[in-house]
């Protein structure tokens, strides 16, 4: 059965005799573009999808980066007043807003979105138009947010925005509207990508793929969509409440009133201490991927990392007050999430220590992503270190809204997230664009931004312990803070050229690679899991033939077996594990400018709330019409060329080519009757559900 | 090869720079250390931080140095042939159980002890003997003392919050708009100050002495610039202290200062009141009961206060190495240069949202008065003599 069954209405149907529709239904005739600027625009394609939203993270990369830099000039020396206290205030609270949503969501969504569906075996996610819907939402969102600057300016009320201080009376301008509308389109493309990729991992993984044969990767992957789908909800709640006060008078966060002023702080950080989750775990799953490759052992205690992974993603709800141990809620309320605050670091700390596992016994290669895997490793512990001194809340209300807090957040979010990033970024990069970075340059780029992350925000443990509040536009002299800020100036400038130097990189390895064109093959690193049995750059269909899978780290086990002694002996070469690449006539989801258009039209309604309704009618109307010939338009284009001869020869029942050396091979034509057999194998058919 | 080794020696030696670093720091003197406690209340917070800080600290050095010592061990050596792996360990159980375990004992060893301070410090309240209501809003912190436990305010005063040695006092922190927070490092860990609640923070002093904070609360424009002092006094400059507050502002005598009385009436009754001097004047234009925040602060006794302004300002000269005016400063020579500059143009010198003061629009903050420097030193004498 399959998930959704073809209409056999007959308006639906193709005229008999008629080979194409004359105009299919929707405004526009399909896109068929797969090459140039515009085949971009109109891809459904979750790899193209996820290259997009990685250069997109990296270019607001580029932009939180100048205003982290404009934040340390200005922070240098005591009493400076190099910009007035109300552009500071916008320059720090833009530069939180773009770090984690503009960012480190995107970067992980990158990764997520061109890897998963990979890494499972799939063609590509569920809904593939409703995925470049997710990532041009997020883009214009981000564009809308940033549009700020020159409309009246950036959003001013710290990126916590906490009422009351984000009402119209004391946040007058459109700085802070600019922030509830923006990042309530972020926060769709958000909900509706998690949505999409938690149906893709259930139902769309390979034959014999069963939850725990998944890549640790894809299970932190899978916890992260489980807890956008829960979390986003929450700050779509709050940015409700607030774009109801500020722009209809509404009283939600209005004490005078009769408002609750601690309201928005407890719907902030349901949202916002899952959201710090949600920024770590794609990470820790880069990470769980690099360490086993450079170390040439399997990950140690799978089961246990994927349950440390959901362990965190349930006890990511239950913490939320700790960022609230001051705000005057009562002893009681102050214990208990005190307690569970210091029990959410256990799982953390058993992944800290399965990575080390890993690398025990092993025969490490110190390749550029292995060297910010253990960067992550290194540096989260001591983020995750001073969390739990966070967690003990009589010394919290000492730190809290100190460096010392930056010190903390920074270390887990840079040191953890970033690091792991950019390790995924050295790790993938020829599976994604068929050439490789070098490897001594990134060597440079590692030290570079190891040292000059450590200079930056080592000193602000000291700085928030000797009393230095955070968000404060200056320092008075005297107080003793001058020292560690000229220091961590001085390092901020050696993050931003560690990250020209990772510029250079791309460049100068894009062009000794067009002067010298080796293709590194499917397989440069020797890895496990199933995206490197494909040749680089990845083929349009992804797999010739969906595979069989009867392992964890089902690659590995085509390369390699284990003989009496236990000792590994090669079965395959890469290229002879890996498929060629070369399969006809795989159909694949058509390309679609609806996303494109529905995601243009949300800003539209945004600048209509803040400045003349006429926008946001114009939006709305577009909203419309926009879904309208999206869910008229059908999943593939019946214009589309597939010879349907050629579709027989295709994987219709799930039973794939099962690669040499792996004996247990089904090669009968009948679907396989496991557990997830039928719906794997409607799925695999193609991506042609409804959406 | 010899770059690796270069590297290698760096991070060998990075514990002991960071060692020197840390040590360097605890040695310097910053007003506002957590660490360096002054009163009973901060001591139990870092009785209870220290040995925790020391727990974070053993597994620092473990993990970052049992990093480091592993990845060197295990390194592939060139010896080593391409095609030969290392035993292929999958996990291992029993080891797994211990090292979840363990962290938990350990956390729930920490847990127990920092519920107990938790408590500890909020049944401080308990044993309070006099109360002090502090109330935030942009950007300055107003004291209300009752003295006689009339339930009535006896004394209005702002930015030194004045209060006797060695005795616990309960402060009674709320906003009038936003949500602040109070905070004296020294002496407390910080209490959110939230509109249309109140919230108890204790404090006590060990001895007599200045002590300085915060706002910690980011607040809007001049959350940086929203500053608090504490005083603490021995009983009998305490006693003394009251029984001034209480009292209304005497008349100037000097001619200039009668001036600057007289100015003050007209000019700044909107918001501020000096009692004795402008209660008629400041009743009629509203007790500043419609501004945005309320009532700008009370001016009764300005020249006792080290500070102005939110405690952005000093307001006499001090010979202190952190510039924090002393208790023996105030009243001695004043600091002409900042209060002139204040007045001059004061959304110039601290960043606010004023109204117009020519209209009856409401803002936040003190406006330019568009002060001749006449006017201002007129009212540079007049408030001297406000002690």
């Amino acid at each position: 059965m399959a998930i959704v069954e073809r209409p056999a209405t007959p308006a639906l149907q193709l005229p008999p005799g008629a080979a194409v529709a004359e105009r299919p239904l929707g405004v526009f005739t399909r896109p068929t573009a797969t090459t140039g600027w515009r085949s971009w625009l109109t891809t459904v394609d979750h790899k193209r999808i996820g290259i997009m939203y990685g250069a997109a993270a990296l270019f607001f990369f580029f932009m939180g980066g100048v205003e982290a830099l404009m934040i340390r000039v200005q922070l240098t020396a005591p009493d400076s007043k190099l910009y007035s206290a109300d552009l500071y205030n916008q320059i720090f609270t833009m530069h939180g807003v773009t770090m984690i949503f503009l960012v480190v969501m995107p970067m992980g969504a990158a990764f997520m979105n061109y890897l998963m569906p990979l890494q499972i075996g799939a063609r590509d996610v569920a809904f593939p138009r409703l995925n470049a819907f997710s990532f041009w939402t997020f883009l214009f969102g981000g564009i809308f947010l940033n549009t700020s600057w020159f409309l009246g300016g950036g959003a001013n009320g710290g990126w916590f925005a906490y009422a009351p201080n984000t009402s119209v009376t004391f946040s007058p301008g459109h700085g802070m509207d600019f922030y509830a509308l923006g990042l309530q389109i972020t926060g769709i493309a958000s909900l509706v990508g998690a949505i999409n990729l938690i149906v893709t991992v259930l139902n769309m993984r390979a034959p014999g793929m069963t939850l725990m044969k998944m890549p640790v990767f894809t299970w932190m992957a899978f916890v992260t969509q489980l807890l956008l789908v829960f979390a986003i909800p929450v700050i779509s709640v709050a940015l409700v409440l607030l774009t109801l006060d500020r722009t209809f008078d509404a009283n939600f966060f209005n004490t005078a009133a009769g408002a609750d002023a601690l309201l928005w702080e407890h719907l902030f950080w349901i949202f916002g201490h899952p959201e710090v989750y949600i920024l770590i775990l794609p990470a820790f799953g880069v990470v769980s991927e690099i360490i086993p490759v450079f170390s040439r052992k399997p990950i140690f205690g799978y089961p246990f990392m994927v349950f440390s992974g959901i362990a965190i993603g349930f006890m990511g709800w239950g913490v939320w007050a700790h960022h609230m141990f001051a705000s005057g809620m009562g002893p009681i309320s102050v214990a208990a999430f005190s307690m569970s605050t210091m029990f959410i670091a256990v799982p953390t700390g058993v992944k800290i220590l399965n990575w080390l596992a890993t690398m025990w016994g092993g025969r490490i290669t110190f390749s550029t992503p292995m060297l910010f895997a253990i960067g992550l490793v290194t540096m989260f512990t001591i983020g995750g270190l001073s969390g739990v001194t966070h967690a003990v809340a009589p010394a919290d209300t000492q730190q809290t809204d100190t460096y010392y807090i930056v010190a903390h957040f920074h270390y887990v979010i840079f040191g953890g997230a970033l690091f792991a990033f950019l390790g995924g970024f050295y790790f993938w990069w020829p599976k994604v664009f068929g050439w490789i970075l070098n490897d001594k340059v990134g060597k440079w780029q590692f030290w570079l931004t190891l040292i000059g992350f450590n200079l930056t925000f080592g000193p602000m443990h000291i700085l928030g312990l000797q009393g230095m509040p955070r968000r404060q536009h200056s320092y008075k002299e005297g107080y003793g803070f001058e020292l560690w800020n000229h220091v961590a100036t001085v390092g901020a400038f050696i993050i931003a050229l560690a990250f020209l130097v990772f510029a250079y990189n791309i460049i100068a390895s894009w062009r000794a690679h067009k002067a010298n064109p080796v293709n590194p093959g499917p397989d440069p690193w020797d890895s496990r899991s199933l995206e490197w049995m494909l040749p680089s750059p990845t083929p349009a269909h992804n797999f010739d033939e969906v595979p069989t899978v009867s392992h964890l780290d089902e690659f590995w086990h085509r390369k390699y077996a284990e003989d009496e002694t236990g000792k590994v002996v090669r079965v395959a070469t890469s290229e002879e594990a890996a498929q060629k690449g070369d399969a006809t006539n795989v159909h694949l989801p058509s390309p679609s400018y609806w996303p494109l258009v529905l995601a243009a039209a949300l800003p539209l309604i945004g600048y209509g709330l803040i400045f003349s309704p006429a926008f946001a009618v114009v939006g709305g109307i577009t909203v419309l019409l926009a879904a309208y010939g999206w869910g008229l338009e059908p999943a593939d284009d019946p214009e589309a060329h597939h010879a349907h001869a050629a579709h027989d020869e295709h994987d219709e029942h799930g039973d794939g080519d099962d690669g040499p050396g792996d004996d247990d091979g089904d090669d009968s034509p009948e679907p396989k009757d496991d557990d997830d057999g039928e719906v794997v194998a409607a799925s695999v058919k193609e991506s042609s559900d409804d959406e | 090869m010899m770059r690796e080794a270069l590297a290698r020696r760096v991070v060998r030696l990075a514990p002991v720079a960071s060692l020197v670093a840390l040590l360097s720091a605890c040695a310097s003197d910053a007003p506002q250390d957590t660490f360096k406690p002054e009163g009973p209340i901060a001591r139990d917070i870092k009785n209870l931080a220290t040995p925790v800080f020391l727990v974070a600290g053993v597994v620092f050095v473990l993990v970052e140095f049992g990093t480091l010592v592993l990845v060197r061990h295990f390194r592939a050596r060139k010896d080593q042939p391409e095609d030969e792996f290392p035993p292929q360990t999958h996990g291992n159980t029993k080891l797994e159980i211990l090292w979840t375990i363990a962290p938990a004992v350990l956390l729930a060893v920490i847990g127990v002890f920092t519920v107990i301070t938790i408590f500890k410090v909020d049944a401080y309240a308990d044993d309070a003997t006099m109360t002090v209501k502090v109330t935030g809003q942009q950007w300055w912190w107003a004291y209300e003392y009752d003295t006689d436990g009339d339930g009535k305010t006896d004394i209005t005063t702002a930015n030194d919050l004045v209060i006797p040695a060695n005795t616990m006092v309960k402060l009674e922190v709320t906003s009038r708009d936003v949500i602040h927070s109070y905070w004296i490092p020294r002496l407390n860990g910080k209490k959110d100050a939230v509109p249309g609640e109140v919230h108890e923070l204790s404090i006590e002093s060990d001895d007599v002495g200045t002590f300085i904070g915060n706002c910690t609360e980011f607040c809007g424009l001049s959350h940086t610039y929203m500053r608090q002092r504490l005083v603490a006094l021995d009983k009998s400059d305490y006693d003394a202290w009251v029984a001034n507050q209480i009292e209304d502002a005497s008349e100037p005598t000097d001619d200039q200062a009668k001036a600057g009385a007289e100015l003050f009436a007209t000019t700044c009754s909107r918001c501020h009141l000096a009692r004795g001097i402008n209660d008629d004047e400041y009743e009629k234009a509203g007790s500043g009961d419609d501004l945005v925040s309320g009532p700008g602060p009370d001016l009764t006794h300005f020249a006792t206060r080290g500070a102005f302004a939110g405690a952005t300002f000093n307001l006499w000269e001090t010979s202190d190495k952190n510039d924090i005016v002393q208790w023996d400063e105030i009243g001695k020579t004043l600091d002409k240069e900042n209060l002139e500059n204040w007045l001059r143009n004061p959304p110039k010198a601290k960043p606010m949202d004023p109204a117009d003061p020519d209209t009856t629009d409401v803002g936040r903050g003190m406006p330019d008065l568009n002060l001749t420097e006449e006017q201002i030193d007129q009212l540079v004498a007049f408030l001297e003599t406000l002690d």
